[in-house]
């Protein structure tokens, strides 16, 4: 026998050896098992969006759950005859009373020269694109005679008490009818902002109350 | 025997050699749970607070079943071992679980890659039976669709 045949029956030993191993194993192997379970994502969405007022049983902090508010709040501003037209802004004021964040009591915005939005959207599981928020806006401002003001003679900034970097609902200025984007919320994330208004004054209109209201839609993909 | 028929054998034997030194290392050893029954077929994952936080980093995903754990432990019956619940690292990412039992395996908590001992001590029984509440945790923005989650039950001998 050459060494290398000798090397052959060393290793159908330890091939045996090794069967013998591979046959235990597989009758432990063959036995055991891991458990699988499904995990299944299956939270409704969930959209809040709030101008102005709206109702939260609680902080969110503390449990609190989004409920309805039918509140429609105004922003206003009463032009003095001797500033008529003359071209610098008036600052228009909130019947809102909101001034806290319902995500933790804050207080955010101040009234009523500000006027809170904010809010969440919430997914099913797993990030999305975030959830849009438009104004519809009529094309003009108008009073009980017919004259009008266009809605473009009306903006706002945006800020937040101890706030800092860019607000998920940016300053801007009306459009003259039409839907406009006014801000977004990343999904599951709060976001809110608070807006200050006033009015360009930069034109003279007709004595008059003017009124048109501006209705605001969040959509989630 | 050719000098073709050597190199097999030689690298056959190698290969089992190899193969045989790595299962001999293996300290632990997979128990056979295929007895274990989920009281609900899936885990309903919901967000943990219904509204979201300012720091999307926060948001969690929980969700809770009930197994009743039936494992076979006969292989060791009359020695002393540590059973371990073990939560591989898997997808979809970190996933936390919690569970609470009824006396017979120890409560505990873990995160996926670790495992936790849930008993030591003399196995005086082929099966080891209890009713364990878990509770998975995940980051819910990795929660995109349903995702299978994977732990056995191990024993190190003593």
């Amino acid at each position: 026998m050459t060494p290398a045949g000798h090397g052959v029956q060393t290793s159908r030993g330890r091939l045996r050896r090794a069967s013998v191993g591979a046959a235990l194993l597989a009758a432990v192997s063959g036995s055991a098992s891991s458990y699988t379970a499904s995990l299944n994502p299956a939270s409704p969405q969930t959209i809040y969006l709030q101008v102005g007022v709206g109702a939260f049983t609680n902080d969110y902090i503390y449990g609190g759950q989004p409920e309805n508010n039918a509140t429609v709040n105004s922003v206003s501003v009463t032009v003095a005859a001797a500033v008529l037209g003359n071209g610098t802004a008036q600052a228009m004021t909130t019947n809102s009373t909101a001034t806290q964040s319902f995500w933790d009591g804050y207080t955010y915005c101040s009234v009523p020269a500000q006027l809170y939005i904010g809010g969440f959207f919430r997914t099913t599981g797993a990030a999305t694109a975030a959830a849009q928020v438009t104004a519809t806006v009529p094309a003009a401002l108008t009073d009980a005679t017919g004259d009008s003001i266009p809605f473009s003679k009306i903006q706002w900034t945006s800020s937040g008490n101890g706030d800092s970097g860019a607000e998920p609902f940016p300053a801007g200025t009306f459009v003259n009818g039409g839907v406009q984007t006014v801000g977004s919320m990343a999904s599951n994330t709060w976001n809110e902002s608070c807006w200050t208004f006033s009015y360009s004054n930069n034109t003279v209109p007709p004595v008059g109350t003017y009124t048109g209201v501006v209705l605001y839609t969040m959509s989630a993909p | 025997m050719s000098a073709a028929h050597r190199a097999s054998a030689f690298f056959l034997a190698l290969a089992l050699t190899i193969f045989w030194a790595s299962t001999a290392q293996a300290k632990s050893i997979t128990i056979d749970d295929s007895g274990s029954e989920a009281l609900e077929p899936s885990v309903t994952m919901r967000w943990k607070t219904a509204a979201p936080s300012r720091n999307p980093a926060d948001n969690v995903m929980l969700g809770t079943t009930t197994i009743r754990v039936r494992i076979n432990v006969m292989p060791w019956l009359r020695h002393s071992g540590r059973i371990y619940l073990a939560l591989p690292l898997q997808q979809p990412g970190p996933i936390g679980l919690s569970w609470t039992t009824q006396g017979r395996l120890a409560p505990g908590r873990i995160v996926s890659g670790n495992r936790v001992l849930v008993y030591a001590g003399s196995i005086t029984a082929p099966f080891m039976e209890d009713t364990l509440t878990f509770q998975f945790s995940v980051n819910g923005a990795l929660m995109q669709r349903a995702v299978p989650v994977t732990y056995h039950f191990e024993m190190d001998e003593d």
